[in-house]
Protein backbone atom coordinates (compact mmCIF):
# COMPACT_ATOMS: atom_id res chain seq x y z
CA UNK A 1 0.00 0.00 0.00
CA UNK A 2 2.78 2.39 0.98
CA UNK A 3 4.68 1.31 -2.10
CA UNK A 4 1.74 2.18 -4.34
CA UNK A 5 1.27 5.66 -2.92
CA UNK A 6 4.98 6.36 -3.38
CA UNK A 7 4.62 5.41 -7.04
CA UNK A 8 1.57 7.59 -7.39
CA UNK A 9 3.32 10.60 -5.88
CA UNK A 10 6.32 10.50 -8.17
CA UNK A 11 4.54 11.39 -11.44
CA UNK A 12 2.45 13.92 -9.54
CA UNK A 13 5.62 15.68 -8.41
CA UNK A 14 7.09 15.63 -11.93
CA UNK A 15 3.78 16.98 -13.19
CA UNK A 16 3.95 19.81 -10.69
CA UNK A 17 7.48 20.74 -11.78
CA UNK A 18 6.44 20.87 -15.45
CA UNK A 19 3.34 22.90 -14.61
CA UNK A 20 5.44 25.30 -12.56
CA UNK A 21 7.83 25.74 -15.52
CA UNK A 22 4.87 26.14 -17.90
CA UNK A 23 3.13 28.70 -15.68
CA UNK A 24 6.34 30.52 -14.79
CA UNK A 25 7.30 30.75 -18.44
CA UNK A 26 3.86 32.13 -19.23
CA UNK A 27 4.11 34.80 -16.53
CA UNK A 28 7.67 35.81 -17.47
CA UNK A 29 6.89 36.11 -21.17
CA UNK A 30 3.63 37.97 -20.47
CA UNK A 31 5.13 40.51 -18.09
CA UNK A 32 8.63 41.03 -19.52
CA UNK A 33 8.66 40.20 -23.22
CA UNK A 34 6.65 43.06 -24.78
CA UNK A 35 8.90 45.78 -23.35
CA UNK A 36 12.06 44.00 -24.57
CA UNK A 37 10.61 43.59 -28.07
CA UNK A 38 9.47 47.22 -28.13
CA UNK A 39 12.67 48.81 -26.78
CA UNK A 40 15.35 46.48 -28.21
CA UNK A 41 13.56 45.37 -31.36
CA UNK A 42 11.94 48.63 -32.49
CA UNK A 43 12.88 51.82 -30.60
CA UNK A 44 16.61 51.00 -30.32
CA UNK A 45 17.22 50.00 -33.97
CA UNK A 46 15.19 53.02 -35.17
CA UNK A 47 17.30 55.33 -32.98
CA UNK A 48 14.30 56.73 -31.11
CA UNK A 49 16.01 56.25 -27.75
CA UNK A 50 19.51 55.14 -26.69
CA UNK A 51 19.42 51.45 -25.76
CA UNK A 52 22.03 49.48 -23.85
CA UNK A 53 22.59 46.79 -26.52
CA UNK A 54 23.29 49.23 -29.39
CA UNK A 55 26.98 49.63 -28.44
CA UNK A 56 29.53 47.03 -27.44
CA UNK A 57 30.87 48.84 -24.36
CA UNK A 58 27.49 49.52 -22.73
CA UNK A 59 26.22 46.04 -23.59
CA UNK A 60 29.26 44.18 -22.19
CA UNK A 61 29.19 46.28 -19.03
CA UNK A 62 25.65 45.17 -18.13
CA UNK A 63 26.21 41.60 -19.38
CA UNK A 64 29.10 41.18 -16.94
CA UNK A 65 26.75 41.76 -14.00
CA UNK A 66 25.77 38.42 -12.40
CA UNK A 67 22.27 39.69 -11.61
CA UNK A 68 21.78 40.58 -15.28
CA UNK A 69 22.95 37.09 -16.25
CA UNK A 70 20.45 35.54 -13.86
CA UNK A 71 17.70 37.81 -15.18
CA UNK A 72 18.50 36.93 -18.80
CA UNK A 73 18.50 33.22 -17.97
CA UNK A 74 14.98 33.54 -16.56
CA UNK A 75 13.86 35.84 -19.40
CA UNK A 76 15.17 33.63 -22.21
CA UNK A 77 14.97 30.05 -20.92
CA UNK A 78 11.80 29.90 -18.81
CA UNK A 79 9.38 30.95 -21.62
CA UNK A 80 10.56 28.00 -23.72
CA UNK A 81 8.91 25.58 -21.28
CA UNK A 82 5.68 27.50 -21.90
CA UNK A 83 6.21 27.71 -25.67
CA UNK A 84 7.08 23.99 -25.95
CA UNK A 85 3.78 23.02 -24.37
CA UNK A 86 1.76 25.45 -26.46
CA UNK A 87 3.36 24.48 -29.75
CA UNK A 88 2.92 20.77 -29.06
CA UNK A 89 -0.78 21.36 -28.39
CA UNK A 90 -1.04 23.60 -31.44
CA UNK A 91 0.03 20.57 -33.49
CA UNK A 92 -2.41 18.33 -31.60
CA UNK A 93 -5.21 20.82 -32.29
CA UNK A 94 -4.23 21.02 -35.95
CA UNK A 95 -4.79 17.27 -36.15
CA UNK A 96 -1.22 15.99 -35.99
CA UNK A 97 -1.57 12.84 -33.85
CA UNK A 98 2.22 12.32 -33.66
CA UNK A 99 2.37 15.37 -31.37
CA UNK A 100 0.76 13.27 -28.62
CA UNK A 101 3.48 10.63 -28.56
CA UNK A 102 6.23 10.30 -25.99
CA UNK A 103 8.79 11.04 -28.72
CA UNK A 104 7.13 14.38 -29.42
CA UNK A 105 7.12 15.20 -25.70
CA UNK A 106 10.81 14.38 -25.45
CA UNK A 107 11.55 16.59 -28.50
CA UNK A 108 9.50 19.59 -27.34
CA UNK A 109 10.31 19.61 -23.61
CA UNK A 110 13.81 18.36 -24.29
CA UNK A 111 14.14 21.31 -26.67
CA UNK A 112 13.28 23.67 -23.82
CA UNK A 113 15.91 21.99 -21.65
CA UNK A 114 18.43 22.29 -24.51
CA UNK A 115 17.68 26.02 -24.91
CA UNK A 116 18.22 26.42 -21.16
CA UNK A 117 21.60 24.69 -21.45
CA UNK A 118 22.68 26.82 -24.41
CA UNK A 119 21.53 29.99 -22.63
CA UNK A 120 23.56 29.12 -19.52
CA UNK A 121 26.58 28.38 -21.73
CA UNK A 122 26.25 31.68 -23.64
CA UNK A 123 25.82 33.71 -20.45
CA UNK A 124 28.85 32.09 -18.82
CA UNK A 125 31.12 32.45 -21.86
CA UNK A 126 30.06 36.00 -22.79
CA UNK A 127 31.27 39.03 -20.83
CA UNK A 128 32.96 37.36 -17.81
CA UNK A 129 31.63 38.40 -14.42
CA UNK A 130 33.66 41.36 -13.26
CA UNK B 1 -12.17 16.72 -35.43
CA UNK B 2 -12.34 17.74 -39.10
CA UNK B 3 -9.39 19.64 -40.47
CA UNK B 4 -9.84 23.38 -40.32
CA UNK B 5 -12.35 23.20 -37.42
CA UNK B 6 -10.63 26.18 -35.90
CA UNK B 7 -11.44 28.35 -38.92
CA UNK B 8 -15.19 28.00 -38.43
CA UNK B 9 -15.62 30.18 -35.39
CA UNK B 10 -13.92 33.37 -34.35
CA UNK B 11 -13.20 32.22 -30.78
CA UNK B 12 -11.73 28.94 -32.02
CA UNK B 13 -9.51 30.92 -34.37
CA UNK B 14 -8.40 33.29 -31.59
CA UNK B 15 -7.63 30.29 -29.38
CA UNK B 16 -5.31 28.96 -32.09
CA UNK B 17 -3.70 32.40 -32.49
CA UNK B 18 -3.03 32.34 -28.74
CA UNK B 19 -1.28 28.97 -29.05
CA UNK B 20 0.60 30.19 -32.13
CA UNK B 21 2.06 33.28 -30.36
CA UNK B 22 4.66 30.88 -28.91
CA UNK B 23 6.37 30.46 -32.29
CA UNK B 24 7.30 34.10 -33.15
CA UNK B 25 8.14 34.82 -29.50
CA UNK B 26 10.45 31.80 -29.33
CA UNK B 27 12.19 32.95 -32.53
CA UNK B 28 12.59 36.48 -31.17
CA UNK B 29 14.16 35.19 -27.94
CA UNK B 30 16.56 32.93 -29.87
CA UNK B 31 17.57 35.89 -32.02
CA UNK B 32 18.08 37.92 -28.83
CA UNK B 33 20.30 35.12 -27.47
CA UNK B 34 22.40 35.42 -30.66
CA UNK B 35 22.88 39.12 -29.87
CA UNK B 36 24.00 38.29 -26.33
CA UNK B 37 26.46 35.76 -27.74
CA UNK B 38 27.84 38.32 -30.22
CA UNK B 39 29.16 40.34 -27.28
CA UNK B 40 31.89 37.70 -26.95
CA UNK B 41 33.24 38.70 -30.40
CA UNK B 42 34.94 41.80 -29.05
CA UNK B 43 34.26 45.46 -29.90
CA UNK B 44 34.95 45.03 -33.63
CA UNK B 45 33.01 41.82 -34.02
CA UNK B 46 29.91 43.06 -32.21
CA UNK B 47 26.88 44.27 -34.12
CA UNK B 48 23.45 44.85 -32.60
CA UNK B 49 20.43 43.66 -34.54
CA UNK B 50 19.20 46.60 -36.55
CA UNK B 51 18.21 45.56 -40.06
CA UNK B 52 14.83 46.72 -41.41
CA UNK B 53 13.79 43.06 -41.55
CA UNK B 54 14.52 42.68 -37.83
CA UNK B 55 12.47 45.78 -37.01
CA UNK B 56 9.53 44.51 -39.09
CA UNK B 57 9.84 41.11 -37.42
CA UNK B 58 9.87 42.81 -34.00
CA UNK B 59 6.74 44.81 -34.85
CA UNK B 60 4.95 41.57 -35.75
CA UNK B 61 6.31 39.93 -32.58
CA UNK B 62 5.15 42.86 -30.46
CA UNK B 63 1.60 42.24 -31.65
CA UNK B 64 1.80 38.56 -30.72
CA UNK B 65 3.56 39.38 -27.43
CA UNK B 66 0.81 41.82 -26.40
CA UNK B 67 -1.85 39.29 -27.35
CA UNK B 68 -0.12 36.65 -25.23
CA UNK B 69 0.22 39.07 -22.31
CA UNK B 70 -3.42 40.17 -22.31
CA UNK B 71 -4.90 36.68 -22.72
CA UNK B 72 -2.48 35.06 -20.28
CA UNK B 73 -2.83 37.65 -17.51
CA UNK B 74 -6.64 37.60 -17.79
CA UNK B 75 -6.71 33.80 -17.67
CA UNK B 76 -4.16 33.66 -14.86
CA UNK B 77 -6.30 36.08 -12.85
CA UNK B 78 -9.36 33.92 -13.34
CA UNK B 79 -7.68 30.67 -12.28
CA UNK B 80 -5.88 32.25 -9.31
CA UNK B 81 -8.05 32.07 -6.23
CA UNK B 82 -7.29 34.13 -3.15
CA UNK B 83 -9.94 33.96 -0.45
CA UNK B 84 -11.91 37.18 -0.11
CA UNK B 85 -10.31 38.85 -3.13
CA UNK B 86 -12.51 39.20 -6.22
CA UNK B 87 -10.88 37.85 -9.40
CA UNK B 88 -11.29 41.28 -11.02
CA UNK B 89 -8.91 42.74 -8.43
CA UNK B 90 -6.38 39.95 -9.07
CA UNK B 91 -6.53 40.54 -12.83
CA UNK B 92 -6.15 44.31 -12.37
CA UNK B 93 -3.19 43.89 -10.00
CA UNK B 94 -1.48 41.66 -12.57
CA UNK B 95 -1.95 44.28 -15.27
CA UNK B 96 -0.51 46.82 -12.82
CA UNK B 97 2.48 44.52 -12.22
CA UNK B 98 2.95 44.22 -16.00
CA UNK B 99 2.93 48.03 -16.32
CA UNK B 100 5.41 48.57 -13.47
CA UNK B 101 7.76 45.82 -14.73
CA UNK B 102 7.66 47.30 -18.25
CA UNK B 103 8.52 50.79 -16.99
CA UNK B 104 11.40 49.46 -14.86
CA UNK B 105 12.85 47.31 -17.68
CA UNK B 106 12.53 50.16 -20.20
CA UNK B 107 14.24 52.55 -17.76
CA UNK B 108 17.17 50.14 -17.33
CA UNK B 109 17.51 49.37 -21.06
CA UNK B 110 17.41 53.06 -21.98
CA UNK B 111 19.19 54.39 -18.88
CA UNK B 112 22.31 52.29 -19.43
CA UNK B 113 22.42 53.11 -23.15
CA UNK B 114 24.25 55.98 -24.76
Amino acid sequence: MRDRSAHAQKPAFAHMVWWFLFGGGGVVSAILLPVHVLVQGILGPLGVVPVVDRHYDTWVRVLSNPLVKLYLLVLIALPFFHFAHRLRYLLVDLGVPVARTLTAQVIFYGGAVAVTGVTIWVLLTTAPIG
Amino acid sequence: MPRGWWLRRRDYFLYMVREFTALPLALWLLWFLVEVQRASNGPKGYAAHGSPAFVVFSVICLGFALYHSVTFLMLFGVVTHIKGVPSRVIVLSQFALWLVASVVVAAVLIGFGR
